[in-house]
């Protein structure tokens, strides 16, 4: 582990300087002197820093140097830059970041891999120096043109005038100019006031939704190209399956089947950039491609096509036996990753002792757009078009599998129809590279399966928590003991240590055993597994201290109770009441006389996704509403959210992505669940991967917490939150103990009193 | 094979296995993308169209089927891109990845032709349309918005 460093914008920074790091190609925020500018007075496109391009008509596009997954980051950064920019919203185009200019470029773009809610987070402040940057050139041009003082001029209607009004230059007639000048230095440029913003903060209305309205916005899956052929595509029903051999003979006399292609397993390129966690490739199978003059020809042939593989030690893995391989590490001690105070000794001389295990499934991120990727490899190199979250990494992929220079690959990036994670891997691009490379200088479009799309994902691991935990006679909390193993996946202990609460011994251990799909990031990450887990048994022992969930946490969540002497103590002081600030607020907002009963239960929790301690990010509190009928019916009533994201650049985007999460979350926690049998994944489509449906998604509030901090990332903590207030509501409505999800293979039946 | 109907108002003509999905004749033979894949299996109806003015599933008919019918795609649901559902839609910032939402609102155009104003229970029956986003709340919304207008 490379271990998190303890802020975030200390981490891209402190952590440029590592040797190895630097090798890898990414660190330091700079802006080149008037990057890559064309010649004065040129009629062509002139980029302005690498931030910005301006045809000779001034018309103005914005680069936009993260993926656009529906998170809304492409008008959030929009607003950011065209603010210190002085552009009038929205009178400009946006265009996706080149990864190749970011790569030769040092990092110019700072941070585009998109995960781990940090677009706004990491690019909110360089995206406002890079737009003051360009207005301080744009204003320095149109001084010598028009041979007035710069002080004289301001920024109006995407134009450079005269505070007089007496004169006026389009940004055409001087990006030329502006381009040759120099790029004044970050802390030479004035930002705007806060007072004086007019786009920053506003609930502006997204870019992308009229496109996306009309059936006109162009994914990945819609890339259309002269002469383009289609793959289908098909990997071992095993993970770790090697290709042995398959009788194209077959398939020949299908109409419209133009060859059948061997993919080769290899990388998939890295899921995190390296100022992250353990930089791993997790890697990707051997595939069979048929290529036809239509997809749907193409998938029906592949379905026609008898291959062999050879399945290898997974093809007797199932479910049933990762359980087994849980079981047996959760007895063995774990890595300590958490110990305070001396847990033996106060279990020992506890009231009453507690013990659970917990349970979480793998879960498929099943984005509504298939797995999809087209490229075309001919002698002047390898053109690619993908929706993907690290375009960085996909290019090098490419790259890697065409066997080509990385300046030889052009990639671009188009909208993804969703990634929450599952576009951190670029099998697919490999894949698609790999097939064109075989149809040199035909562009091939390669589309997944629904079913090849669920069954050879990147799931996040399984997980099983044992806890222990220890009550004085007074029901007050003496120890917390956990232990939580995972599936394959990178060391992420921060789920299962992180908990908030006051409680004065306290140990957590971490432990990992090798299941057999490649791992992936998923929103809400390891919170995601380990918040529900915690907040369950919490309000388990809650219930033998003879209080309600919500006061228990309360009560745990007080500063006086922290030991002084603790090595994390601001750190958990300053956790501590915000948390109990959001918990409170929760309440409030949901209706305070609300008494959970059989049949009508609430859950609260809240989580603020601290990696480590020093963390910034958002903190987050729901309130969920459930009602059980007592014959196995579950409703999710209502779900009301506060948030505290520092200062939120869009808020209805902050709404819509705490929403969206809700029913993520909501999703995953109802339905979610891959299992393997004989070594395959015995779901396909969405028969057997349930999703939520409008008519099962609950009425939801979200209240946004005015603040003045910096802003923090909104994409993923309500899927944490939802989760762990689910289970409890589900709890308090008189249903069972959720202790492993999803929650349709509980009988939902009322308890025995 | 060549079949002959009618898409968004002009008469077309395609060449293809009578079992083609129509999905795929959409999007591949006629360009028009706006119609989205899905699953393939009647499932997430991120494909759905009117044919003859009722809502369809398009990966679930088949070329042959449509000889001499009239279907709608997104693309031609309004002339100008402007339905009440589409302006709803960017009124109240309904799509976040976007993917499902060509699908979406040609489900509650269906909807809004049959029941002028209809309830939230209408909604709920009628729309059942996969969102991963999770937009639905705001889906809601943006349905009960267009049938006012």
């Amino acid at each position: 582990m490379s271990g998190l460093p303890a802020t975030r914008r200390g981490a891209l920074r402190a952590l440029v300087s590592v040797a190895g790091v630097a090798s890898f190609g990414i660190p330091v925020f700079v802006l080149p002197r008037g990057a890559g500018a064309a010649p004065a007075g040129a009629r062509e496109a002139i980029e302005l820093t690498s931030w910005v391009v301006i045809a000779p008509d001034g018309k103005v596009r914005l680069r936009i140097p993260q993926s656009e997954l529906g998170q809304g980051v492409e008008t959030a950064l929009a607003q950011v830059i065209a603010e210190e920019l002085g552009l009038e919203w929205p009178r400009f185009e946006t265009e996706f970041f080149d990864p190749q200019i970011n790569r030769t470029r040092n990092n110019v773009y700072v941070h585009t891999a998109t995960l781990n809610s940090w677009g706004v987070d990491q690019l909110f402040e360089p995206m406002r120096i890079a737009g003051a940057q360009i207005r301080a050139m744009l204003l320095q041009a149109a001084a010598i043109k028009l041979g007035l003082p710069v002080e004289q001029l301001t920024v109006s209607g995407n134009q450079i005038v005269a505070v007089s009004g007496a004169a006026a230059v389009g940004f055409g007639e001087i990006a030329a100019a502006a381009a040759q000048l120099p790029v004044p230095a970050p802390d030479k440029v004035m930002l705007k006031s806060q007072a004086s913003w007019t786009l920053i903060g506003k609930p502006l209305g997204r870019l992308d939704a009229r496109a996306k309205s009309t059936g006109t916005a162009t994914f990945g899956i819609d890339v259309t190209l002269p002469g383009m052929v289609y793959a289908a595509v098909r990997q071992s029903p095993v993970f770790g399956g090697r290709l042995r051999t398959y009788d194209e003979t077959a398939i020949n006399s299908i109409a419209g089947v133009l060859k059948v292609v061997a993919i080769k397993a290899g990388p998939s390129g890295y899921t995190v950039p390296p100022t992250l966690w353990d930089i791993i490739d997790w890697g990707m199978d051997d595939a069979v491609a048929v290529v036809a003059d239509s997809w749907w020809t193409a998938q029906r042939a592949l379905d026609a096509l008898p291959i062999e593989w050879d399945e290898g030690p997974n093809a007797g893995v199932d479910s049933a036996a990762i359980a087994l391989q849980l079981e047996e590490a959760v007895r063995r001690p774990g890595r300590t990753v958490r110990s305070e105070g001396d847990v033996e000794a106060a279990l020992k001389s506890a009231a009453r002792t507690l013990e659970a295990d917990y349970h979480y499934p793998f879960v498929e991120h099943a984005p509504m757009e298939p797995m999809n990727c087209t490229a075309r490899v001919d002698a002047d190199g390898v053109e690619v078009w993908a929706p993907t979250q690290y375009a960085d990494e996909a290019q090098r992929i490419a790259a890697y599998a065409a066997q080509v220079a990385l300046k030889d690959v052009r990639f671009h990036l188009t909208y993804a129809g969703g990634g929450f994670g599952r576009r951190l891997s670029q099998d697919y691009v490999s894949q698609a590279v790999q097939v064109a490379k075989a149809m040199a200088g035909t562009p091939v479009k390669l589309i997944w399966s629904r079913e090849e799309t669920t069954r050879r994902g990147y799931y996040p691991p399984v997980a099983l928590t044992r806890f222990t935990g220890a009550l004085d006679a007074d029901g007050r909390p003496t120890a917390w003991k956990s232990h939580a193993v995972f599936g394959r996946s990178p060391f992420q202990p921060y789920g299962v240590g992180r908990v908030p609460f006051a409680i004065p011994n306290v140990h957590v251990a971490y432990s990992t055993v090798e299941t057999p799909p490649p791992f992936g990031w998923m929103r809400g990450v390891a919170h995601t597994q380990n918040l529900w887990m915690n907040v369950g048994f919490l309000s388990e022992m809650a219930e033998a201290a003879g209080l309600s969930a919500y006061e228990f946490q309360r009560s745990l969540l007080d500063e006086k109770l922290l030991d002084p002497q603790r090595a994390d103590h601001a750190d958990a002081v300053a956790r501590v009441r915000r948390h109990r600030r959001v918990l409170e607020e929760v309440a409030r907002r949901a209706g305070g006389g609300f008494h959970s009963r059989q049949g009508l239960g609430r859950g609260i929790a809240t989580t603020d996704m601290s990696y480590v301690p020093g963390y910034r990010s958002s903190c987050t509190a729901m309130a969920v509403d459930v009602s059980l009928d007592g014959k196995g019916g579950l409703k999710v009533l209502r779900v009301v959210a506060v948030v505290d994201c520092g200062l939120a650049v869009n808020p209805q985007n902050v709404e819509a992505q705490i929403q969206g999460a809700i029913n993520f979350g909501i999703s995953n926690a109802l339905f979610s669940k891959i299992t393997l049998k004989d070594g395959r994944v015995e779901q396909g489509n969405f028969d057997s991967y349930p999703l939520l449906r409008l008519a099962d998604a609950p009425a939801i509030e979200v209240h946004i917490l005015p603040s003045t901090g910096e802003p923090t990332g909104v994409g993923e903590e309500g899927v944490p939150t939802v989760t762990a207030a689910l289970v409890v509501a589900v709890h308090a409505a008189g249903g069972p103990r959720i202790r492993r999800l999803p929650i349709m293979d509980h009988e939902l039946g009322f308890r025995r009193a | 094979m060549s079949v002959e109907f009618v898409v968004n108002g002009k008469p077309v003509s395609v060449e293809a296995a009578p079992d083609m999905p129509l999905l795929w004749v959409l999007r591949e033979r006629l360009g028009l993308t706006g119609t989205k894949f899905g699953c393939g299996a009647a499932q997430c109806g991120a494909c759905t169209v009117h044919l003859d003015g009722a809502p369809v599933w398009s990966c679930q008919v088949t070329l042959a089927s449509v000889a001499g019918a009239e279907v709608t795609t997104i693309e031609g649901l309004s002339p100008d891109g402007r339905h009440p559902l589409q302006d709803a839609w960017v009124d109240l910032n309904v799509p976040q990845c976007g993917y499902c939402q060509s699908g979406m609102i040609m489900a509650a155009a269906a909807l809004l032709k049959r029941v002028e104003r209809p309830t939230a229970e209408d909604i709920a029956q009628s729309i059942a349309n996969l969102c991963r986003c999770g937009t639905y709340e705001r889906i809601r919304k943006a349905i009960a918005q267009a049938a006012q207008a």
